[in-house]
């Protein structure tokens, strides 16, 4: 008797709390879309054109968007999937992209192919956002059908990607609602006007903030880390802003080159970037490249980015990291860091010596680097790797030492910090 | 044969007399295969590049970039290189002179009876394990046959054996029909080490330079002689 009273007055207040968060629950899943993006359209017959140039037309735009680079493994068949991809909840792969009909797309509408592009949800279920739908969402229905049409033109291979290896609850695709319904909000992406080409190439198929935003919880995008720059989850090197502060060393012009080419007066891209150059950017026709320079160069900078510093240089008390310098870099990058044009790029304001995190400066001289081939840089130089020839405590001195000459940054690397960053990541 | 031949002049004729700055952009390869690509004494591991087959070499770098042979440092630095760079790259490593001297001559010395077993498989191959002899590919002194079959003298022993075995685990993979892995499989994993030990002992102080294309013929066909004609 008693017992039942508890319970009655329990469930008396406990009421508003239990409407409180249904109410949430209710707000938070129309945020994200409702049940629209759920709603996958199977079949639908809407022809889309196949004719030579949208073909073409598919194929640039395909690149722009990289879907060869992320849908393909080192020597596999292109587009079959299967490239791994590290993320904090394990790991997710690629899926077969080519027309076969059971382990490719071969069965899917174009319906069905524009509403995983634009609501990240496809017939298995809500997608990992690895794959990069929020930035794919603005882009245009005909450029969607254009990729489709290309897509459709490949050659069908019946590679299985092994399947994702994620820790529960994130292995469940159910589970994404829930992220979805906390962190995607398809209103910031609204459809892009095409017009603005530069804006629409940046923020739509090229999806560069994927890699130049600061990240928030759980691998999200907050809208005020948009193009702050940040470490890249899963790779670790850092992306720095993309806006007019950061890009200010660079004229349009040169902007634009250094998409294209992979290289400019101001830096040659490494790492990440250096795949995005050669599988993407470097396609691109030049006045692409010159809208892109032109919108970037413009982006305001946003308020989560680091504040560039003020510190006046500072030298290394020891003088140890300025010998290093002076003895295995200096032939290169010169003796105050200003490069070689046409050869070298310049440490002095470079990404590497003006980034918050260290991560870019110490592979850099642990593994060195080719830079990327273009049409533009057809013979690239390279940077030796200084990993058998120096010790971390070398690394760690020569580090701080062009970081806080050249970059003012406060940097204070150790040489157990150096052995931290130690192994390859490719892929 | 005679197409082979011609081809081969042909290289040879219009190869590049200076070396135009490739070996200035070049820099990163020297921390690990020396300055003319005749290997780095004392960082036993890595393979000299000087003077082997230029169609090999191109071979072996598109085949870092592409996942036919796996190796972190290598995929790291021709990731994002196209064919015509990688081409030329093996051009100016394959007119370098063959590095003359052996590899590990401080290696533990072998006993009388492996040495002897060891140079009898180098020469006449294992009849009882179906191995050809691998003077028979790589030719009576060694040096190798263009365009595909590189020299094996002076290689690093260590090196030697981690390829057969990534042959035998299948990461390494040439042009098919990839020969070399036949023989690897087919050959006693005992005999490996014995065989990996004599040939870094080997020296090839004239610089001898691989034979030319189609002047003698292996016993099974490899796809790795047929890369010019089918490229
Ligand atoms: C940054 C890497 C990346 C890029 C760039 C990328 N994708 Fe993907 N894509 C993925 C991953 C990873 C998945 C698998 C996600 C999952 O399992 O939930 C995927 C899934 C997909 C799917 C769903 C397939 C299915 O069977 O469910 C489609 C369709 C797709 N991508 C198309 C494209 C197209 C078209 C492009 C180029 C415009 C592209 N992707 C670019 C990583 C990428
Ligand atoms: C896969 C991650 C990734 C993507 C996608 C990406 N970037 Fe980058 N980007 C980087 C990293 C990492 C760096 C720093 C390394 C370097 O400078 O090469 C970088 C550097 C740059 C720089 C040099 C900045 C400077 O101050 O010198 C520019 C410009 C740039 N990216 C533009 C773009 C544009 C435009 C896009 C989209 C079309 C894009 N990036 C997409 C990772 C990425
Ligand atoms: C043989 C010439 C050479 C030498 C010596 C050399 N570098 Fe480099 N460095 C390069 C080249 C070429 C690149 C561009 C590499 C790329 O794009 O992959 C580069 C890139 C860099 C970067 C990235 C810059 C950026 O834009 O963010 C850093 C940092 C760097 N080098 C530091 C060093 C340090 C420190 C040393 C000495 C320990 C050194 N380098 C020695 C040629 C050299
Ligand atoms: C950090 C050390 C390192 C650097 C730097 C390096 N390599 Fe290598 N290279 C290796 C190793 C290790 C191997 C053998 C890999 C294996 O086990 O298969 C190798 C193998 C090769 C081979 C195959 C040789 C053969 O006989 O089969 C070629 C060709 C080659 N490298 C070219 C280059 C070029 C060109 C560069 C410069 C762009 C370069 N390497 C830079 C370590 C390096
Ligand atoms: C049937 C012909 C054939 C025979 C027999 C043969 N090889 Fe080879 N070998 C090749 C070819 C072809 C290649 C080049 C493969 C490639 O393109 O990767 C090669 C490559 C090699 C390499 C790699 C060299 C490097 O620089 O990475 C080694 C080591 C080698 N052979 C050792 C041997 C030894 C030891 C034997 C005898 C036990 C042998 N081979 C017998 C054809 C042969």
């Amino acid at each position: 008797m008693k017992l039942r009273r508890v319970f009655a007055i329990a469930a008396l207040v406990l009421l508003p709390f239990v409407l409180a968060a249904a109410a949430v629950v209710g707000v938070l899943f129309a945020r994200q879309g409702g049940f629209a993006p759920y709603r996958v359209p199977h079949g639908g017959g809407r022809a889309v054109a196949g004719d030579a140039a949208t073909i073409a037309r598919g194929e640039y735009l395909a690149r722009l968007g990289d879907c060869v680079a992320c849908h393909t493994t080192r020597g596999g068949a292109p587009l079959a999937g299967g490239r791994a991809f590290a993320t904090g909840i394990g790991t997710v792969y690629s899926s077969n992209l080519t027309p076969d009909r059971d382990h490719g797309i071969g069965d899917w509408s174009a319906d069905e192919f524009a509403h995983a592009m634009r609501h990240g949800v496809a017939r298995r279920g809500p997608l990992y956002p690895v794959f990069p739908y929020a930035h794919f969402a603005g882009v245009s229905d005909a450029d969607l059908d254009a990729i489709y049409a290309w897509l459709r033109a490949q050659p069908a291979s019946d590679f299985v990607p092994p399947p994702n290896r994620l820790e529960a609850p994130a292995d469940s695709r159910r589970a994404l609602i829930g992220w979805r319904m906390l962190y995607y909000r398809p209103d910031q992406t609204a459809p892009l006007d095409p017009s603005d080409r530069g804006r629409y190439l940046v923020e739509g198929l090229g999806h560069c903030a994927m890699c130049h935003s600061a990240r928030g919880e759980r691998g999200s995008l907050p809208p005020e880390g948009h193009f702050a720059g940040g470490v890249i989850p899963g790779v670790g090197w850092y992306a720095p802003p993309l806006d007019s502060v950061q890009l200010q060393r660079y004229s349009e012009q040169q902007l634009a080159d250094y998409l294209r080419d992979g290289t400019s007066p101001h830096g040659s891209a490494y790492g990440p970037m250096a795949e995005v150059a050669y599988a993407s950017l470097r396609w691109l026709t030049s006045e692409d490249a010159l809208a892109i320079a032109r919108h970037l160069k413009q982006i305001a900078p946003s308020p989560l980015r680091p504040q560039p510093t003020a510190v006046a240089a500072q030298t290394d008390a020891s003088g140890k990291g300025a010998d290093v310098y002076a003895r295995a870099c200096a032939d290169c990058h010169g003796k105050n860091g200003e490069g070689e044009n046409g050869a070298y790029p310049p440490l002095r304001d470079a990404v590497a010596v003006t980034a918050p995190d260290p991560i870019n400066a110490v592979r850099m001289v642990l593994y060195g680097g080719m830079e990327v081939t273009t049409t533009g840089n057809p013979r690239p130089h390279s940077m030796p790797p200084f990993v058998q020839q120096l010790d971390s405590a070398e690394v760690a001195a020569v580090v701080n030492h062009i970081r806080r000459t050249w970059g003012g940054q406060d940097s204070r690397l150790t040489d157990d910090d150096v052995d931290a960053m130690h192994g390859i990541v490719i892929d | 044969m005679q197409k082979l031949l011609a081809f081969a002049l042909l290289l040879y004729a219009t190869a590049p007399l200076a070396d135009e700055g490739v070996g200035e952009r070049l820099a990163a390869c020297v921390a690990c295969h020396g300055k003319s690509g005749e290997g780095v004494r004392g960082a036993e591991y890595y393979p000299h590049l000087a003077g082997k087959p230029a169609g090999y070499l191109f071979e072996q770098l598109k085949g870092f970039r592409d996942g036919r042979r796996v190796n972190p440092q290598m995929a790291w630095l021709v990731q994002f290189a196209d064919d015509t760079w990688l081409r030329e790259i093996a051009d100016y490593y394959a007119a370098l002179p063959p590095r003359a001297h052996a590899a590990d001559t401080g290696a533990d010395a072998l006993t009388p009876e492996r040495r002897e077993r060891a140079e009898r498989l180098v020469r006449e191959g294992d009849p009882v394990r179906n191995v050809p002899a691998c003077s028979a590919c790589h030719g009576a002194n060694l040096a190798g046959l263009e365009p595909g079959i590189p020299a094996t003298v002076g290689l690093p022993a260590d090196y030697i054996v981690a390829q057969f075995g990534h042959w035998r685990d299948g990461v390494r993979h040439a042009i098919e029909p990839d020969c070399m892995r036949e023989v690897a499989r087919a050959i006693a994993p005992e005999d490996i080490r014995a065989i990996a030990t004599w040939l870094s002992q080997q020296s090839n102080p004239e610089g001898t330079r691989p034979a030319p294309a189609g002047s003698f013929t292996p016993p099974t066909s490899c796809g790795a002689l047929h890369t010019e004609t089918t490229r």
